[in-house]
């Protein structure tokens, strides 16, 4: 098996498969490999942890079809380092000899027949709109929870909503849900729990893309964008009921412009450490914020604003704020609140398409 | 406890010399003979001191502590304004808030705080290098090593892998999977754990301990 590929387009395929590729290959040893299988003039490099897996096309100037399984982060490594321009790869038994200009690294291969058999998933191919789904995404996938002990929450909820499509994610402290009206790839009823991981992975690939197709199996989706598909293991149990978590008539609601706070919160969360909250006093004309790290100092700024309801304070994790403030659309949000206890509800003036709900810290 | 306040200097030969010019100071004798100066300032930290095992010799006005090495700490006395002592008795020594073992002992009675469905097998379940904190069985029957940090770094992944690596050689335990339970983990060490194939958990000790966190949740 030889071939000869220009070094960006390599490294771009290499380094995108790789993502998928566990630190040490896990319970298989050949899944720290990445798989190379060349056919005429097309390679196909795939890599898994058996959990995820992204396989990326691409043309190359082939000669001699064949399956190798080269160590991925080695076999990214020296192709990113070589000098712009071709790059050739080239089997010697269980050696890959790797060339450009006059580098030349020899790669001890990986038994590619160890290499497990990965299938897509399969059923009727869905179309998505890349922009909308990866504005989507943008919003949702960083308040999905990242601790494996409640893998429920590791996922992202793609459900059915009316006519359109909802993708809904909580760690729960916050809980983000955007809206897809008209994005109609879901029977009525139906949803999926797709891991945040890999859409997260899915984000980085779409880029410039136009559209994304979705295939859903019964226990795996595989998304693919142009030359890229990636293929996820579903995650198998119920999400919480959020439904009744999301309050329909809250007493107290600031208006504020969204850049102003947010640079407020970034300049106050500088006196909040060690897990200080930041406290929001909310009254008529405006917010107070106030945070306060004992043997270190406080901060507090005031903030020009509508409010309307009893003056409140309430205390937010100023990380989980802004996480919110910076996907929430539009110049202007509200914030709408029942107490100092109870999830405070973040919009945008704009649309009524994203909702950010956001529990509040306990303060003495 | 021998407890002196007194202006006084102290002069120290040995690997160098050092020497604190008269003024009124503290100077602690304990009953082990650690002996040690202090200002009223620096926080815990002695101005000078010499750890046991040493010899005191008190001459009128002065005090010369040889310890086996060779080294001497003089300390000269213009005034004792307090010398007084205490018989202390066994210290019960230092317990803390949170400590590993009483973290163990809540997760043991509620393992659902590490993963749904885990069941005790024993606690200290012993390896021929130590006991591994906790040995539970999963829902599937599958045997789960844990180990407990209140605070997890790299060094409780590595110890638990070594757990894990002598207990594999068990075949009544395979296949064997290993949690590390800690308040907090460094990702550093969740890097590692994860590279290995170890489950990570954070673990809220207040909450265990049914104190009521001021981290609300939604559910």
């Amino acid at each position: 098996m030889k071939f000869r590929c220009e070094r960006d387009v390599l490294v771009e395929a290499l380094a995108t498969a790789s993502r998928a590729v566990s630190g040490r290959g896990g319970a298989l040893p050949v899944l720290s490999g990445l798989r190379c299988e060349l056919k005429g003039d097309q390679l196909c490099v795939t890599g898994s942890d058996l959990d995820l897996t992204i396989t990326v096309d691409l043309t190359v100037s082939g000669s001699g079809d064949g399956e190798i399984v080269i160590p991925s982060k080695l076999a990214v490594d020296i192709v990113k380092s070589l000098e712009p321009g071709a790059v050739s790869i080239e089997t010697e038994e269980s050696e890959a000899k790797i060339s450009c200009g006059r580098s030349q690294f020899s790669v001890h291969l990986i038994p590619a027949e160890e290499y497990p058999q990965i299938a897509m998933a399969e059923s009727e191919p869905l179309t998505l709109v890349a922009s909308e789904f990866t504005d989507a995404l943008r919003q949702v996938v960083p308040a999905a929870s990242t601790d494996d002990s409640r893998p429920i929450l590791t996922g992202v909820l793609l459900a059915a909503e009316g006519t359109g499509l909802r993708l809904v994610s909580t760690d729960s402290y916050r809980l983000a849900v955007r809206d897809l009206p008209g994005t109609a790839v879901l029977a009525d009823g139906q949803n999926v729990l797709v891991p945040g991981r890999a859409l997260n992975e899915l984000n980085r690939v779409i880029s410039a893309a136009e559209t994304l197709t979705l295939i859903l199996g019964e226990r795996d989706a595989t998304f693919i964008v142009g030359s890229t598909r990636l293929t996820t293991r579903l995650i198998d149990g119920d999400f919480p009921n959020y439904r009744g978590l999301i309050p329909q008539n809250q007493p107290n609601r600031l208006t504020i412009g969204r850049s102003q706070l947010i640079e407020a919160v970034r300049r106050v969360k500088l006196m909040a450490r060690e897990a200080t909250p930041v406290r929001i006093t909310m009254r008529e004309g405006g917010v107070d914020l106030v945070a306060i790290t004992q043997d270190v100092g406080q901060a507090h700024e005031e903030l020009d604003g509508s409010y309307q309801g009893e003056e409140l304070t309430v205390a937010f994790n100023p990380d989980y704020l802004l996480a919110g403030l910076e996907v929430t659309p539009g110049d202007e949000v509200s914030l709408e609140t029942v107490d100092a206890l109870k999830p405070a509800l973040l919009r945008s003036l704009d649309t009524v398409d994203f909702l950010y709900l956001l529990m509040p810290v306990r303060v003495s | 406890m021998r407890v002196v306040i007194a202006h006084c200097q102290v002069d120290y030969a040995g690997r160098l010399t050092a020497h604190l010019p008269m003024a009124l100071r503290l100077v602690m004798v304990k009953a082990d003979g650690c002996i040690a100066i202090h200002a009223d300032g620096g926080a815990y930290k002695p101005l000078n001191w010499m750890n046991a095992p040493n010899r005191v010799s008190e001459r009128e006005n002065e005090w010369v502590v040889t310890n086996p090495k060779g080294e001497t700490l003089t300390i000269t006395f213009e005034e004792i304004l307090s010398d007084s002592a205490w018989e202390f008795g066994v210290d019960p020594g230092l317990q803390k808030d949170g400590v590993e073992a009483h973290l163990q002992v809540l997760l043991a009675e509620n393992t659902d705080a590490i993963a749904q469905g885990l069941t005790l097998v024993r606690r200290e379940f012993p390896t021929d290098i130590g006991p591994v904190d906790l040995m539970c069985r999963d829902a599937d029957g599958g045997a789960v090593a844990i180990e407990v940090k209140r605070r997890g770094d790299i060094d409780g992944v590595e110890q638990l892998t070594r757990y894990l690596e002598r207990l594999d050689r068990d075949p009544t335990l395979r296949p064997l999977r290993g949690i590390f339970v800690a308040q907090s983990i460094k990702p550093q060490a969740k890097v590692l754990a994860a590279s290995r194939d170890i489950m990570c958990v954070e673990v809220d000790y207040d909450e265990l301990r049914g104190i009521e966190s001021p981290v609300l949740r939604l559910f």
